[in-house]
């Protein structure tokens, strides 16, 4: 018999089909990190306030933290391991953080750029206000935010590049 | 906070309100969950300690947002993204995107629900203030046939508490779609923008042509009282007067006299009056400076 605080569930993580066995109302964060090993989505307050867990589900930004696993069934997440291309090569956003000096103890970044990921999906021009409104509920102790808004807006600006070239 | 207390609380999805129900009622100390976005938080950190959590998120029918020429129904489990999104909602009922809009971060307007929202019957519940304007109502499913439905004001009866009788269920909320025009402000004041707020008021007003006397005046202020509180002494004294200067003084006035707000590590009591008239004021200037959302 089956243990019946266990349930099994598939989803597609970072593009991959996977299947799970995840207990009770564990939150993702724990499965993501515990089950598959993948710790670049960080457990910071736990509570939702911090974004250091933010992964994104069908492209919308969530708190993984608050997120029970069994939720994400049939659904598609894409956690920080997921963003960079074939071969390693990084996302415009991770480009960006990288050019800019948006990153500096690192604990926030995952997070940081998760959240900038799903705003630049809606749009690759956004303005300094809607940068700051997307990533309000991700919080950095090191940058003061002055170097994320322009590695956000850096990303941006190579994620336009690279669909100019596209096209 | 580490989730392995999370993992010994059991966890069912249903897909259908009934079986919701029948998952509620069979279990002492099961609790409902919508977007989880304070129920979680609360039992990490052990304020609450359900013995099975019951997801309202499988169950398609309950988040739906379906606009009518008379009302519009908002599923109790539709996203605060998903309505601050909706065309619809955006031209007809401005003044609940704006609260929405003002409310926690994006990440948590993408899970959580404006039916959770209002059921947590926090006395600062953002999203309590612009359906106490609108008019709204609350549809609940129970246990007996049908469903019934009470006045989104009349849900409060306490901070945390709600008239919904256990195992009852809160399927969706309907806004009327007003007769004539009105004009609606949304105002929030809190430590920052994300931060709960310590005080905050909605206030929406039907004007006649003369764009100057007040025909119908709804005010509601959140975090100022064991529940959201309607200000029906400044509805009364707005109601068929010409909004001149001294009126709107006299509103604010009696707004601050209203209210009735606690001290806690948010703000204090008086701080709380002081902003509850500053935001009574603010409101009803906006609206008469054509500011307010139409």
């Amino acid at each position: 018999m089956s243990d019946p605080a266990r349930s099994s569930i598939r989803f597609t993580l970072n593009g991959a089909e996977v299947a799970a066995q995840v207990e009770g109302s564990e939150p993702l964060t724990d499965l993501l990190r515990d089950t598959f090993g993948l710790v670049g989505t960080r457990e910071g307050c736990g509570k939702g306030e911090c974004g250091a867990c933010t992964v994104l589900i069908d492209g919308l930004a969530v708190n993984a933290c608050l997120t029970p696993a069994q939720e994400v069934e049939g659904r598609a997440v894409v956690t920080i391991e997921g963003l960079a291309g074939p071969a390693g090569r990084l996302a415009p956003i991770q480009r960006g953080f990288v050019e800019r000096g948006g990153i500096q103890c690192g604990f926030c970044s995952p997070g940081m750029i998760l959240a900038a990921q799903a705003l630049l999906e809606r749009s690759d021009a956004p303005a300094e206000e809607g940068i700051r409104e997307a990533l309000a509920g991700n919080l950095c102790r090191c940058t003061g935010y002055v170097q994320i808004v322009r590695s956000v807006e850096r990303g941006a600006e190579i994620l336009r590049e690279e669909r100019r070239r596209d096209v | 906070m580490s989730g392995y207390g999370l993992r010994r609380l059991p966890y069912r999805r249903p897909s259908s309100v009934a079986e919701a129900l029948e998952e509620r009622l069979g279990s002492a100390g099961a609790r409902y969950v919508a977007g989880g976005t304070d129920l979680l938080v609360r039992i990490k950190g052990g304020v609450e300690r359900p013995a099975l959590l019951v997801s309202l998120r499988g169950i398609e029918e309950l988040r739906s947002i379906v606009v009518e020429d008379e009302t519009t129904t908002i599923g109790a489990l539709a996203t605060l993204s998903e309505i601050g999104a909706a065309p619809e909602l955006r031209a007809r009922h401005p003044v609940l995107r704006e609260a929405i809009r003002g409310m926690a971060s994006v990440q948590i307007r993408n899970v959580a629900t404006l039916g959770g929202n209002i059921c947590r019957a926090s006395p600062c519940a953002d999203g309590a203030l612009p359906l106490m304007v609108l008019g709204a109502r609350a549809r609940i499913a129970g246990r007996g046939a049908g469903e019934r439905e009470v006045a989104v004001e009349e849900l409060f009866t306490g901070p945390g508490e709600t008239c919904l009788e256990p195992g009852e269920l809160l399927t969706s909320i309907v806004v009327p779609r007003a007769a004539q025009p009105r004009r609606g402000v949304c105002l929030k004041q809190g430590r920052v923008r994300v931060d709960l707020a310590f005080a905050s008021l909605a206030a929406q007003l039907r004007l006649a042509a003369d764009g100057e006397t007040c025909e119908q005046a709804r005010v509601a202020a959140g975090a100022v009282a064991p529940t959201p509180l309607r200000l029906a002494r400044v509805e009364t004294l707005l109601e068929g007067e010409r909004m001149t200067p001294e009126l709107l003084q006299r509103a604010a006035e009696i707004a601050r006299d209203e209210v009735r707000p606690i001290s806690d590590l948010r703000a204090s009591a008086d701080h709380r009056r002081h902003i509850s008239g500053v935001l009574c004021r603010r409101a009803l200037e906006r609206i008469l400076g054509g500011r307010g959302e139409s």
